[in-house]
């Protein structure tokens, strides 16, 4: 991020639309989220945005169909989330105004499925125990 | 592994077979919303409709073309998070990439066509010789022309991918020895979805896809039947050298000051103020750059007869800019209702023809 690159006075709206939804979120558990990636941010937009937002208590990455990082920011309930695509460019990057983003949360279906292969090694090794 | 709806299994279980977690198809979910500027929250509801849906039988056919528009959207793929539109739909017919030949890739067809009959989305590259019944261009001892009606009868819509299916393309430049004409003047009682570009852009394409199968219909278009998710706005409007035109500060050849600058390409023939396309913000390369980033003017190749619009370096000129065909209307269709939609686009098409001819009329009247 450039301290060169010119600045548009979008990171105030952000942090102004980012305050009333957290404000919602506070008052009704209403969630929202801003998608970063459709809105013409410069570079000295992004890095005034990240920097007023600051880091927070929690970060967290993982690979799942390519790298992806999420933190929360210095404002609880405020995440930063950023997934990555080929080359590693930004595919898709939100501020999410949530408890916790979805992202994170382990999908009822893959419990289940989790559950079930748990299960089924157990019950393998029990029955290769049992043969020696 | 089939919830009994779905003999084919539906995405959430194939996703699970192959070990990719809810996670992966959540996290692509947000790509698309993104890209198809749909809010952000909705991507977990588009998540749980994607996991339950079939995948989507496709269909490809490939007319008079260069090939340029499958090397778009598979060579720009790697196999990471955009890749999963290819977990969405099961391409059961595409001449270039499928394994067999002959006889037996026409089988292949035939079986996709009988296995999900009124459900499959005929994808056609290329356009259609309709010259001496169509044979300057034929493929398995059949013409383009027939096989293109006998497909799109059992199809449930039809996207035109490139500018040569959505337009005509290259092939229907004057003279036109081969008599093209886009799929649209061809398919009249099935939705046809125009996604142009010399190529398309990939995202454009598996944008479409996807929102068809995850929402069960067709996507907003424009007048010409374009989605305008993708064609909403024109090249001028989002270029990063816009206020270079505000300005009045423009590059008057390829190697002047203003070119060295980053001026606007306007006088050297960009075609960006009359080009809806989403090049210059999803750009190209994986997000490098685009044509005009690169130093060059716009082609204008999503739109109609982009090849015979006069000199590709000559500045717009006034007819050019006030075609209503290009600034037109738009128009809503669904997959379902999906016919009587797209003849509101075709209407409304035929209405800004009907316009432009007027316009033309009245000009020439005033004319000394």
């Amino acid at each position: 991020m450039s301290e060169e690159s010119p600045r548009t006075g979008m990171a105030q709206s952000l942090l102004r639309e980012i305050a009333r939804a957290l404000a919602a979120l506070a008052e009704t558990g209403a969630c929202d989220a801003i998608d970063l990636r459709s809105l013409p941010l410069t570079g000295g937009d992004r890095a005034d945005l990240e920097t007023a937002l600051g880091r927070g208590e929690v970060a967290a990455t993982f690979d799942a169909s390519g790298q992806s990082e999420v933190w929360e920011t210095r404002h609880a309930g405020v995440w930063w989330v950023r997934h990555l695509g080929g080359d590693g460019r930004v595919a898709a990057e939100t501020i999410e105004i949530t408890p916790i983003p979805d992202i994170l949360a382990a999908h009822p279906d893959d419990i289940r499925a989790s559950a079930a292969a748990l299960m089924a090694e157990l019950a393998e090794t029990t029955e290769e125990t049992a043969h020696v | 592994m089939s919830d009994g709806n779905h003999p084919g299994g539906t995405i959430g279980e194939a996703l699970l077979a192959r070990g990719i977690s809810r996670r992966s198809l959540l996290k692509y979910t947000g790509y698309l919303a993104s890209i198809l500027a749909l809010p952000p929250m909705a991507s977990r509801a588009m998540a749980d409709a994607l996991a339950k849906a079939p995948r989507q039988s496709v269909i490809w056919l490939s007319f008079q073309e260069c090939t340029g528009c499958t090397e778009s959207l598979t060579r720009s793929f790697n196999p990471t998070l955009e890749d999963m539109i290819f977990d969405l739909i099961s391409l059961d017919y595409h001449e270039t990439l499928m394994a067999v030949s002959g006889a037996a890739a026409e089988e292949a067809m035939q079986a996709a066509r009988a296995a999900n009959k009124g459900k499959y989305v005929l994808v056609v590259d290329g356009s259609v010789s309709t010259a001496e019944g169509g044979i300057y261009s034929t493929n398995a001892g059949k013409t383009n022309l027939a096989t293109l009606k006998d497909m799109a009868s059992d199809a449930a819509a039809v996207l035109s991918v490139g500018t040569c299916a959505a337009f005509g393309g290259i092939p229907h430049a004057k003279p036109n020895p081969t008599g093209a004409v886009p799929v649209s003047e061809i398919v009249t009682d099935k939705p046809v979805i125009n996604i142009p570009g010399c190529p398309p852009i990939p995202e454009a394409i598996a944008g479409t896809v996807a929102y068809i199968i995850t929402f069960g219909k067709l996507p907003d278009l424009d007048h010409l039947s374009r989605p305008k998710a993708f064609f909403g706005d024109s090249i001028h409007d989002r270029c990063y050298r816009r206020p270079f035109y505000d300005k009045g500060l423009f590059a008057k050849s390829f190697d002047d000051e203003g070119a060295r600058n980053g001026w606007c390409l306007y006088e050297v023939g960009c075609k960006g103020p009359v080009t809806y396309n989403a090049c210059a913000t999803l750009k190209w390369n994986g997000g490098v750059s685009f044509p005009i980033q690169s130093g060059h003017g716009c082609l204008g190749c999503s739109e109609p007869d982009f090849w015979d619009r006069g000199g590709f370096y000559k500045p717009l000129s006034a007819s050019v800019m006030g075609n209503p065909a290009i600034i037109g209307g738009a128009a809503v269709a669904g997959i379902v209702a999906g016919a009587a939609s797209v003849a509101l686009a075709r209407k409304r098409r035929a209405e800004a023809l009907a316009a432009q001819s007027k316009a033309s009329a009245a000009a020439q009247e005033k004319m000394p």
